[in-house]
């Protein structure tokens, strides 16, 4: 009996449209939600995700001296082979590179580096706003990597926008390990 | 002299109907982006003046300024001719239709329509046919195969669509006993056709959406199988002129919509100036049409075939069947 209720109830909201009707009050639910879009890089910028393997920097030891080996190793893993690195020695005898050459325009971005890196010298971090002109423009020597942004995990410090913006930039740093591109979604 | 002014206000109101339709596409293309943004959680054009306000401008100046390209193998001069075919009737068509009754300024009582004329609706049907020409001749002079299935598909929706809409309407004739869109909006001083036509007023906005080829029957333009239909070799300013045409129809059929069911500049409760009544109505349909585009998916071709014979046709003959029993 209930069945048969349950049934013709179907029939007539059939007829007088309810599913179409439903689905015109959900779109206009949704028409007075809260957007989700981030006005990158007019109004938002936020942290990457702490695993985000964007620009590499390379690393400083306590004494501010540079943490590479120059053993290479990141070199040879680099299925790119877009790392180039020649050493030398310093007056006590330790190695270090005299130039560490990334070329950015040839990196896919693995992380094979930071994996092979016997001295955690070299990591991916969460700089991504690096587009270029000139591809050799993208070819990053050992200075500039110093000074590169570290990991959205250990603080990173978000770099301003590039592009020019009336408005100042709202950074997103309430979270620590980065953006929760979940939060705004509405969920019904 | 009398004529001469007459002449001159005639002119005068016709110009400024012309300059308000081709103006009306910029804040309306606006605006649907703007709800289709809303609608899917994003916030649509931004960055181009306030809220991307300025941007049908900027869209304007890129579509004036784009190549306007005619295919090697096209007609050439159906394919010049099309776009004018598309234009012109949605235009002449508000000649015919009255926005309010009339307003005195300096004195002079200065009427809201241009012509009041006693077969408006029949004028308004039959002009607005001619507006399909433009869309099959486009279709078929771009030498596409997508063009030409769109303008295919057009024939065949336009024909089906045109019967239960010319159809849904005679109730609204039968009860004012008039033509005329003055006298149907002056018989609905009381009660709007609503409230006596329901069925009458859903043929008739369905039929008006296919006619219009707004989702969820616009197959004509079909992007996700037919690249753009009709219009798919079209560029720059003669593509501006489909755009155009595009909207004044949905502008067209919301507008009729109104006169014919909800009350012309009839108010209700609130006592607001006719005009506004009207143009609130007629904001609220074109609301409607773009809330529906965003909503639904797009009718297979047999389907909207099936609804038009099977379903728009015999409602539309019930309606006018009961309307005649119950009313006259
Ligand atoms: S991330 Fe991969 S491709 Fe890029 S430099 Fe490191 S190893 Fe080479
Ligand atoms: S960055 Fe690491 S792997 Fe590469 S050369 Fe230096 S120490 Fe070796």
């Amino acid at each position: 009996m209930s069945r048969a209720l349950d049934r013709t109830g179907i029939w007539i909201g059939w007829a007088f449209f309810a599913d179409l009707a439903n689905a015109l009050a959900l779109t206009f639910g949704y028409m007075f939600s809260r957007p989700v879009t981030m006005q990158y890089p007019d109004k938002e910028k936020w942290l990457p995700y702490s695993r985000y393997r964007g620009h590499h920097f390379l690393t400083r030891d306590e004494e501010g001296e540079i943490k590479c080996v120059a053993c290479e190793l990141c070199a040879r893993i680099c299925p790119c082979d877009c790392i180039e690195v020649i050493p030398y020695e310093d007056e006590k005898g330790n190695r270090h590179p005299a130039k560490f050459e990334i070329d950015m325009a040839r990196c896919l971005f693995c992380g094979l580096c930071e994996d092979a890196c016997p001295a955690d010298a070299i990591a991916l971090g969460q700089q991504y706003e690096f587009s270029s002109f000139s591809s050799r423009d993208l070819v990053i020597g050992r200075d500039d990597l110093l000074g590169k942004p570290g990991k959205a995990m250990t603080g990173g410090g978000v770099v301003a926008a590039r592009l020019n913006t009336e408005q100042d930039v709202l950074v997103e740093t309430s979270e620590p390990q980065g953006y929760n591109w979940w939060r705004n979604i509405r969920r019904t | 002299m009398e004529l001469v002014v007459a002449l001159g206000l005639i002119v005068f109101k016709v110009a400024l109907l012309i300059a308000i339709l081709l103006l009306l596409p910029l804040p309306l293309t606006w605006l649907e982006r703007k709800i289709a943004g809303h609608i899917q959680q994003r916030m649509g054009p931004m960055r181009v003046g306030w809220h991307g306000l300025l941007q049908p401008v900027a869209d304007g100046v890129k579509l004036l300024t784009k190549e306007d390209h005619i295919p090697a193998e096209a007609d050439r001069f159906l394919f010049k001719l099309a776009p004018i075919l598309a234009l012109a009737p949605p235009f002449v068509v508000f000649v015919a239709v009255p926005f309010g009754e009339s307003v005195s300024v300096l004195g002079t009582e200065i009427t809201l329509y241009v012509s009041n004329m006693n077969v408006a609706l029949l004028f308004v049907f039959a002009v607005i046919g001619i507006e399909v020409y433009g869309v099959i001749f486009g279709g078929w002079a771009a030498n596409s195969k997508y063009a030409v299935l769109g303008s295919l598909r057009t024939c065949a929706q336009m024909i089906s669509y045109e019967i239960p809409m010319g159809f849904a309407v005679i109730g609204v004739v039968m009860l004012a006993q008039s033509m005329s869109l003055l006298e149907i909006v002056r018989a609905q001083a009381n009660v709007w056709n609503i409230v006596y036509q329901p069925v009458g007023f859903f043929v008739f906005f369905v039929a008006g959406l296919a006619q219009a080829q707004r989702i969820p029957f616009d197959l004509a333009e079909a992007e996700g199988d037919l690249g753009a239909g009709f219009h798919t070799e079209y560029s720059g300013i003669r593509f501006a002129f489909f755009m155009v045409s595009e909207y004044a129809i949905m502008l067209l059929t919301s507008v009729l919509a109104v006169i014919l069911f909800f009350g012309g500049w009839n108010g209700v409760l609130v006592p607001l100036p006719p005009l506004l009544w009207f143009l609130l109505k007629v904001a609220f349909f074109v609301y409607v049409f773009i809330w529906f585009r965003f909503t639904f998916p797009r009718y297979r071709y047999d389907q909207l075939m099936a609804i038009g014979w099977k379903v728009l046709l015999p409602l539309s003959m019930a309606n006018i069947i009961i309307t005649g029993v119950a009313f006259l």
